[in-house]
């Protein structure tokens, strides 16, 4: 008779950085049988939205789903009622918008591989790339006014202008920016002590990928070609010539790569937004109220944001529905988990980078 | 006596345990930007440590989901005394944008005992290291004496091992 032992994680523990629970089923030290639990965090968002506040506060509330993707949810909010009240955004918000996500995208892909060196035992790399994403910080805190949480996205346009001074503090830090980030890209394929704990570890197959559903860099870690910012036109990303990155690998290896990769992409990006910064105005006037459903779908930094609205004409929405990108990766990651050893559990969930308080709102 | 031999060297390497009640995560990233090396809370002596048995400060974010109010009480009943609570953000000491929403409670102060309320949505790090530094004063000051929350149903006891803690914060 096999015997196994049954080894909880969460939810609160020193590799996590959200609560999250998981109880594991173990083979000596296989993992045979998980089950994952992501609801401690549930605060009852969609319902405030459609009840306690009117549909202009709403852009700044759903900005509280999530701390990392902040600017996700509230672009994702505001591009949904705009397309339901028919107002043209003026260029050069959608320019400074684009400009925000990706500076949200840098810092949260810094975030993500940072914390998997911390999880791979390589605490050094951790605090190097913890004090190298202090540059996009200081970035965001000049441009937008605070370091996270910045409401920044309005009905309409942005709230808060761009200037040339402001343009040759962004194209500084993000040179500098650029330098470490390639610094850091060779650690991470190069070093031998990582690539025991990377590679072919917490492998996904295209199939799996497919199978359950996943999106974002992870998905595309597997060899899935798909990207929100590719198959719509949400934001300027067609002007600016953005390509997608694709791997093939499938394990902890691919993922990181995919996530460099993107942060050199963003940097790019933000660049040539700003060489190509139309004059203008940053708000559209706001007037009336939304009326009829509308689907919106944002890349957001680990996958794909979905929002669906439903107004009648008046102050208050009749339906926000929130669709996070972690909630489509979770049994993804259960799968990974089946299968693999003990000891790199850690190192597997950070890779997945988990938003357990966009999971459950 | 041995006790004020041991107060000084508790005021030199406080343990931090961090516990997310429910935030959007901006607090808790601005936590882990304070351990990083541009604000380097640790030349205070903090240690972030996942254990609630070794930590002398109690960093909490997040109102109150339902869910997390009785692992909340737990982890505080957990912590050796003295012990301080630093509410971090808004919504920890107040409820915030979720005051009211179905399933969130209006701070951690209905729970435990708070000493040091740190506003903003998010906190700036040197805010949280301000905190961190009022909450260090206030642990100098402090006893061995015991520290109960503020919803419980039985009493515990310096010998009482046996308290069923899962039903440690009360009904609703």
């Amino acid at each position: 008779m096999k015997k196994t032992i049954h080894i909880p994680i969460g939810s609160q523990h020193i590799s996590l950085l959200e609560p999250v629970r998981f109880s594991f089923e173990c083979e000596n030290e296989t993992i045979i049988k998980v089950e994952a639990d992501v609801g401690y965090v549930h605060r009852g968002v969609e319902l405030a939205c459609t009840t306690k506040f009117k549909f202009k506060q709403v852009g700044y509330v759903v900005a509280r789903v999530c701390g990392l993707c902040a600017i996700v949810h509230s672009t994702c909010y505001t591009l949904g009622i705009e397309e339901l009240m028919g107002i043209e955004v003026p260029k050069r918000a959608s320019y400074l918008r684009l400009i925000a996500n990706e500076l949200d995208r840098i810092h949260s892909h810094l975030l993500c591989l940072s914390h998997t060196a911390e999880n791979a035992g390589y605490e050094a790399l951790f605090m190097r790339i913890m004090k190298d994403r202090e540059l996009v910080m200081e970035v965001q805190e000049a441009m937008t006014g605070n370091r996270i949480q910045f409401d920044y996205v309005s009905i309409g346009g942005v709230n808060k202008d761009m200037n040339s001074e402001l343009e040759g503090v962004i194209r500084n830090k993000l040179g500098l920016l650029h330098q470490k980030v390639a610094e850091i890209k060779e650690l991470f394929d190069n070093n031998w002590s990582l690539s025991l704990k990377y590679k072919n570890v917490g492998v996904i197959t295209k199939e799996m990928a497919y199978r359950s559903s996943l999106l974002g860099p992870i998905a595309r870690a597997s060899g899935v070609n798909f990207d929100v910012r590719n198959d719509s036109d949400y934001l300027p990303y067609s002007e600016l010539g953005f390509k997608s990155i694709t791997m093939e690998g499938g394990d902890i290896h691919s993922r990181n790569m995919v996530r460099l990769f993107e942060l050199f992409e963003s940097i790019r990006l933000i660049e040539t937004a700003l060489d190509g910064m139309p004059e203008g105005e940053i708000a559209a006037k706001v007037r009336g109220t939304p009326e009829g459903e509308s689907y919106m779908r944002v890349e957001a930094p680990r996958g794909e944001c979905f929002y669906y609205l439903k107004a009648s004409k008046g102050q208050y929405l009749d339906r926000v529905r929130i669709k996070t990108p972690t909630f489509g990766s979770v049994p993804g990651m259960i799968e990974a988990l089946k299968g693999s050893n003990y000891a790199d559990v850690p190192a597997i969930i950070a890779s997945f980078d988990p938003c357990l308080s966009c999971t459950a709102r | 006596m041995i006790q004020e031999f041991l107060k000084k060297f508790r005021k030199k390497s406080p343990w931090l345990l961090h516990y997310n009640a429910g935030s959007c995560n901006g607090c808790d990233i601005e936590i882990l930007a304070c351990l990083a090396p541009k604000y380097d809370l640790e030349r205070l002596g903090v240690r972030n440590t996942g254990n609630p048995k070794q930590s002398d400060i109690f960093l909490v974010t997040g109102p109150v989901t339902m869910r997390s109010r009785e692992r909340l009480v737990e982890l505080y009943t957990q912590m050796p005394e003295p012990k301080v609570v630093v509410a971090c953000g808004s919504c920890t000491c107040t409820g915030g944008v979720f005051r009211g929403m179905y399933n969130a409670e209006d701070g951690i102060d209905r729970y435990i005992p708070v000493d040091v309320y740190i506003g903003g949505c998010a906190p700036h790090p040197e805010q949280i290291i301000d905190g961190i530094v009022k909450a260090l004063e206030i642990l100098e000051t402090k006893t061995k004496e015991i520290e109960q929350p503020k919803k419980l149903m039985g009493k515990i006891t310096e010998n009482d091992g046996q308290t069923d803690k899962t039903k440690m914060a009360g009904s609703l």
